[in-house]
């Protein structure tokens, strides 16, 4: 009895020695590059496609001879939409496979787990969502917008005479930190305009929240009242997108009754779902697939072609923001790794100051050096009829990034 | 309660009389304190060290839940929020702890808007606080809650049902940004551990041994208590409660009694895990994770200790593996582990070492 | 009174005005002044669509008609703009269409198609609103068309409403335009004609209608005439009651349909639970399945009967039911069949069985939500009293859970297996002593448990997302409400169903969504620690 348990116990300490959680890596003159993206797990469905971009843009890279001489090669792993094993994967990727830098995390939480690893052995973590901000670490590459230069000028646009004039706004988000500190900024915003305290109300909902007929009726309630132009600010994330839509549609209210501006909004969430009813109801990124322009029909096509080729199981005709961002990070990587003419983190770092990389969205993308966030365009989508989103505005150039925000 | 857990009673009262001759107990022991002296001589790599001592971490988890469940009979599918409890303790320890040397609040206080630490975390940085507070309030919590039950003889599944829905509530309150620690984040970005700092590889090293040890006294004195008189009264009580109570015995003290120290165990469980993981947030408090602890517990063999040692280790060193390994086949393999399981070793994965003496007689 | 010089230039101003958006009024309507304005930038489209509205009372129908063509073009992305003009496409993207005023065949292939803007797409949609109304060919399409100026009226002027009125033919609609061209007339100079639009607007009381009728608090005339005053302040008192009454309705509405869901979710649960004891983990997972099993229905429609694809979700009834019953037989003949003896291990197992059945799910058909066509009769809503909408998709629940009872009550209360069901449940042994097959009886009982759950899903297809992940979120929901009607009364099921669900929509408004949820669980489990065999515990043995 007692043996076979030991043998039970021996086994178990050979699965932890054998190289747990990675892939193993082979060559020697290659440079490793590591994805933190999750293949299983709640995340699955988002994350996943971003570990095939990420291959993709190192494949670009390889066909034009590499950086610096060596070919890139993608460790990728899965952390199982698991927030505690992001770090642990992060600290093996850094400590074991030595990477050259990381790319991952789509949530605010995971991102918050792997911080402290990327910190403690000094790695370079290229994070490639938009997010909450207030956060300067010098081991993280903020890819995408902070709310201060995302979120405002799309507020802005509705407030405007090109928008709907909007004089009130029905906050409503799922209750974490990026909803709440977008909201918070808002209210910063407005209280700066001038704009009274009675002109919003703010409604948060725990995670996968569904029975949204109780909101609806208020977001109604609230949209008789006078005052002026309604809008909505939907900062629920997940499967709430769809939910909190439908019921919306279904209560008979349409867009030019009370548009929704919704943050976090992508083609995906409008799967499974009649769009004809939500037709003008709005988004705001930093990439559309409708941007215009022959880099972004390239990327499209690249990606097409790609899907097909190494059988991705996504699909080919997708293309959301946070991809083209992971694009962009291993892009700026490069770029940045072969004007250091190294790929120590230290020498990449300096190497941000003053880079430039024309991304598929048609805008430039800059880093000054002084933070490591980076210059991104702001795209405002309509939805359409075909689950999509048009472009209804687009910002005359990328704004500089704002990290900490003034508003709150 | 019925036909097999009186056969179970009949095999388990012969040994507890012979308490520290367990074997398996004896030898898992012995081994935490290899692996521990081990660690200190010649460490490997930092990560692999660290999952050694969350593994360790997860099977003091499980013993707790084998105390209550193997040996009490009741089914706690909220044992998480007790592991959570301890967690979050230790978690505004390593913060305040972190503040008070460095200075710097935490990102989610300040995201609050508040200008310092509230009130209730004065104190925190001290350890030995921290420590006992941990313990107080998980021990706390599984009393009003375990009292409130037992009076009412709630028993059985409707037991396990309200303590998933009293883990499930904890777990919606903690998302709540308004609760205060941390909302869906939780809590992260630990600085320092008794001021050296978090990562460094003699942190790492210590915390796994410190692990490692924690669980070998919980499994000797676990085995003390299941040996004991007290011992064979739990075993009585999860056999037979009424003929218990009619003998005359307070099986309501009793079983809050153990209770109360499965959560403190538990809770101990939490506070050794938070600093290797490093993050602290509300999915500890999934109801998904606190059924998955049974299931340690049912797989590696319920009611002795040794087993819920073993399933714990051996399922989630699995999951460390084959979730990068073979991540879709995971989930299959372990629902078909849990199925052959119930179905085929109603004791756990102990029953193939009981299968063996039949082979060797048939054969001779 | 202004001056007659005045008066004079305002008039020239108007005609201005009117000219300039569209020169209509005198001279005869100039379709290629209309098309260039929709091509225009954002200011001229909303000036081109606005101009139409304000000149619509008196355009001939030939002209509506153009309008519609090309604003119809606009809404859908198949106008293109080019520089000889505007092109109206067959459909978005098309390589050429016809010139909007000459209608020439022409290239479009590198023309912009404009996206309209918010403020844009209300003015587009208040013209077509407008020309539906003036030239629908049916009353259905007319009474669209007012139903969408009936959301701007402020901005539709008396003069379409006239039009519309005389040229109406179906008296009901005739007298609907009557009332709006009415109460279109509050800010009217006739103190008559306001206080008959006063009354008029508080006939179709809103929160809307409310928020009109109290601006007027702020008018000279509230003040000064005490008519005006008093009409005001019935019309006010009128309005407030009915939204009230229409808020409360609104109240009972959701409570009913988030009971219904969670009636749906817990009823298979009851049984099994009930007769059985074993805690089905994988109750959401059955759930689940029979939302894909809807799916694959409505896939099969598609497929082999096209026309009959609205009615896949009553095609998907008997189905649904049938499969997750099949899955639930071979799930109990499989592995609970051996763990009777041990709940807690049963337990084990059907989370093992859900782990595995999302797993399935998810490898098999992924992990996007699913594509449902919505028929009419599950999607939007009518508006039925003041601010009171009943959302079909929710009706459809709401049904569909009162046929699940009524059909549960007669096979438990009506056929032998429902006598066999009962006298197992109330006394397992003396009915294995009076020769009852008590495991065929638990294997048709686990069957009829799990189709139940199949039902659920077909219920839930027109209101949430289908993935595979739906499930997990009904468990601890429909064990809370199972525990707490007691155990084994599917009367007791009803009223916790509806008790949990209107106890959270209660609370929701004040509290949060959050904290409702948090409120109504942490009362059930007080209410079951002082009372463990819930609400209608009735008495059996074990």
């Amino acid at each position: 009895m007692t043996q076979l348990t030991r043998r039970g116990v021996l086994g178990t300490a050979a699965f932890l020695a054998a190289p747990a959680l990675i892939r193993p890596a082979f060559a020697a003159d290659t440079v490793k590059l590591g994805c933190l993206f999750s293949s299983s797990g709640t995340m699955a469905n988002l994350e996943g496609r971003l570990n095939h971009v990420v291959r993709m843009a190192a494949d670009e890279i390889n066909g034009r001879g590499g950086v610096n001489g060596r070919q890139i090669e993608v460790v990728t792993s899965d952390p199982a939409s698991d927030w505690p094993l992001y770090a642990q994967v992060g600290r093996q990727m850094l400590q074991q496979e030595k990477v050259a830098a990381l790319f991952g995390c789509w949530t605010s939480v995971s991102r918050k787990s792997v911080l402290p690893v990327v910190e403690q052995n000094d790695g370079l973590l290229f994070y490639p969502l938009h997010f909450e901000g207030d956060e300067n670490s010098k081991n993280v590459v903020y890819v995408n917008s902070p709310p201060a230069s995302s979120v405002l000028p799309a507020v802005d646009y509705l407030m405007g005479p090109d928008g709907v004039g909007a004089k009130r706004f029905f906050m409503i988000g799922s209750d974490y930190v990026w909803p709440r500190t977008i909201n918070k900024q808002l209210k910063g915003y407005w209280t700066g305009k001038g704009i009274p305290e009675t002109a919003w109300r703010e409604e948060y909902v725990p995670f996968g929240f569904s029975n949204f007929q109780t909101l609806v009726n208020q977001v109604r309630s609230f949209a008789s009242q006078p005052g002026g132009q309604p809008i909505v600010v939907l900062t629920v994330v997940g499967s709430s997108i769809p939910d909190f839509l439908r019921e919306f549609a279904n209560q008979g209210i349409s867009a030019t009754d009370v548009p929704i501006l919704g943050l976090d909004m992508v083609e995906a969430d409008l799967e499974g779902l009649d769009t004809g009813k939500l037709v003008g109801h709005l988004n705001c990124w930093a990439y559309l697939q409708a941007a215009k322009g022959e880099r972004n029909r390239k990327f499209l096509g690249d990606w097409a072609s790609y899907v097909k080729a190494k059988n991705v199981p996504f699909s080919a005709d997708t293309v959301i923001d946070p991809m083209v961002s992971a694009y962009d990070s291993v892009q700026l990587w490069a770029l940045a790794a072969a004007k250091a003419g190294s790929f120590a983190v230290p020498e990449v770092r300096k190497a941000f100051a003053g880079l430039s990389f024309d991304d598929p969205s048609g805008y430039t993308l800059t880093m000054t050096g002084a933070d490591n966030y980076v210059s991104r365009g702001v795209f405002i989508g309509s939805v359409n009829e075909k689950r999509g989103f048009d472009v209804l505005w687009q910002s005359p150039d990328a704004p500089k990034p704002v990290p900490f925000s003034p508003y709150g | 309660m019925s036909g097999t857990l009186r056969t179970a009673l009949a095999r388990q009262t012969g040994p507890a009389t012979r308490a520290l001759r367990d074997p398996l107990v004896a030898g898992l022991v012995g081994l935490c304190l290899a692996a521990a002296a081990a660690l200190l001589v010649a460490p490997p790599a930092p990560y692999l060290v660290n999952a050694l001592g969350q593994l360790a971490a997860f099977a003091i988890l499980a013993v707790s839940l084998d105390l209550v469940w193997g040996y009490l009979g009741i089914l706690s599918l909220g044992h998480g929020l007790f592991f959570a409890i301890g967690g979050y303790v230790c978690a505004m320890h390593l913060l305040a702890h972190g503040a008070a040397v460095t200075g710097v609040l935490p990102d989610f206080v300040q995201f609050m808007g508040w200008k310092s630490l509230p009130a209730y975390w004065a104190g925190l940085d001290h350890a030995a606080y921290a420590f006992l507070l941990a313990l107080a309030v998980a021990g706390l919590v599984a009393f009003l809650f375990g009292l409130a039950s037992f009076r009412s003889r709630v028993n059985g599944v409707y037991f396990s049902i309200i303590s998933q829905a009293l883990v499930y509530v904890a777990m919606l309150l903690m998302y709540r940004n308004d609760t205060g620690l941390g909302g869906n984040n939780g809590m992260t970005g630990f600085p320092l551990l008794f001021g050296w700092p978090m990562g460094s590889p003699g942190v790492v090293t210590g915390l796994a041994v410190a692990t490692l040890m924690a669980l070998a006294a919980v499994l000797a004195g676990a085995r003390l208590l299941v040996g004991s008189a007290v011992g064979r009264r739990m075993l009585a009580c999860r056999d037979d409660e009424t003929r218990l109570r009619t003998l005359g015995y307070s099986t309501t003290r009793l079983k809050l009694g153990i209770w109360c120290l499965s959560a403190m165990i538990a809770a101990l469980a939490g506070i050794l895990y938070v600093p290797q993981v490093g993050i602290i947030n509300p999915r500890v408090l999934a109801p998904d994770l606190s059924i998955e602890i049974a299931v340690w517990v049912a797989i590696g063999g319920l009611g002795r200790l040794g087993g819920a040692v073993i399933g714990a280790v051996l399922v989630n060193g699995l999951k460390f593996w084959l979730s990068a390994a073979m991540p879709e086949a995971w989930p299959f393999i372990l629902s078909g582990l849990v199925l052959l399981v119930v179905l085929v070793l109603p004791n756990g994965l102990l029953d193939l070492a009981g299968l063996r003496p039949t082979w060797l007689r048939a054969a001779r | 009174m202004a001056d007659p010089g005045r008066r004079a230039i305002l008039a020239l101003w108007s005609l201005a005005l009117a000219c300039l958006a569209l020169p209509a009024t005198a001279a005869p309507f100039d379709r290629a002044a209309l098309a260039a304005a929709l091509c225009g930038d954002g200011a001229a489209q909303v000036r081109g669509a606005e101009g139409l509205v304000q000149a619509g009372g008196a355009l001939p129908g030939d002209d509506l008609a153009f309008a519609g063509r090309i604003l119809g073009a606009l809404a859908e992305r198949r106008l293109s703009c080019t520089a000889e003009g505007a092109v109206l496409l067959d459909r978005p993207g098309a390589p050429e269409g016809r010139d909007a005023v000459t209608d020439a065949v022409r290239p479009a292939a590198e023309a912009r198609a404009p996206v309209l803007g918010l403020r844009q797409r209300a003015a587009v949609e208040t013209a077509r609103g407008m020309i539906g109304l003036l030239t629908g060919p049916d009353p259905a399409a007319r009474a669209a068309g007012l139903a969408v100026l009936e959301r701007r009226i402020a901005t539709v002027p008396e003069a379409v409403f006239d039009r519309a009125r005389d040229a109406e033919t179906d008296p009901g609609l005739k007298s609907t335009i009557a009332g709006l061209a009415q109460a279109a007339a509050l800010s009217s100079a006739d103190p008559a004609r306001r206080v008959a639009a006063i009354g008029a607007v508080a006939a179709s009381p809103s929160g809307t209608a409310r928020a009109r009728l109290a601006a007027l608090k702020g008018d000279p005339a509230y003040a000064t005439d005490p008519a005006f005053r008093a009409a005001v302040d019935a019309g006010l008192a009128r309005v407030g009651r009915a939204v009230a009454i229409g808020d409360a309705l609104a109240v009972v509405y959701n409570g009913l349909s988030f009971a219904s869901i969670l009636f749906m979710a817990a009823a298979g649960l009851a049984i099994i639970f009930g007769l059985m004891g074993v805690i089905n983990l994988a109750q959401g997972e059955f759930i689940m399945l029979g939302a894909y099993a809807t799916y694959g229905v409505q896939e099969a429609l598609r497929r082999f009967a096209p026309g009959l694809l609205d009615l896949y979700l009553v095609a998907a009834i008997p189905v649904a039911f049938g499969a997750v019953a099949l899955v639930g037989i071979v799930v109990e003949a499989l592995i609970l069949r051996h763990l009777y003896r041990r709940p807690l291990m049963s337990l084990l197992a059907t989370w093992a069985v859900s782990l595995f059945l999302v797993n399935l799910i998810r490898v098999t058909v992924g992990t996007q939500n699913l594509q449902f066509a919505m028929p009419a009769y599950v999607s939007g809503g009518v508006p039925l009293y003041a601010d009171f909408v009943v959302t079909w998709n929710r009706l459809f629940a709401i049904g569909f859970a009162v046929v699940t009872l009524a059909l549960t009550l007669l096979i438990l209360r009506r056929t032998p297996l429902g006598l066999d069901i009962r006298a197992v449940t109330q006394n397992r042994d003396m009915a294995a002593c009076l020769g009852l097959p008590t495991r065929r009886v638990d294997r048709l009982a686990f069957g009829l448990g799990s189709g139940l759950a199949g039902l659920a899903g077909v219920a839930l297809c027109p209101i949430y997302s289908v993935n595979p992940g739906m499930g997990s979120g009904f468990i601890i929901d429909s064990f809370m409400v199972v525990v707490l009607g007691g155990v084994g009364s599917l009367a007791g099921t009803l009223v916790a169903a509806l008790g949990v669900g209107g106890a959270n929509v209660l609370l929701e408004p004040i509290s949060g969504a959050v904290a409702a949820k948090v409120i109504v669980l942490v009362g059930i489990i007080l209410f079951l620690q002082r009372r463990p065999e819930g609400l209608f515990a009735f008495r059996r043995r074990r």
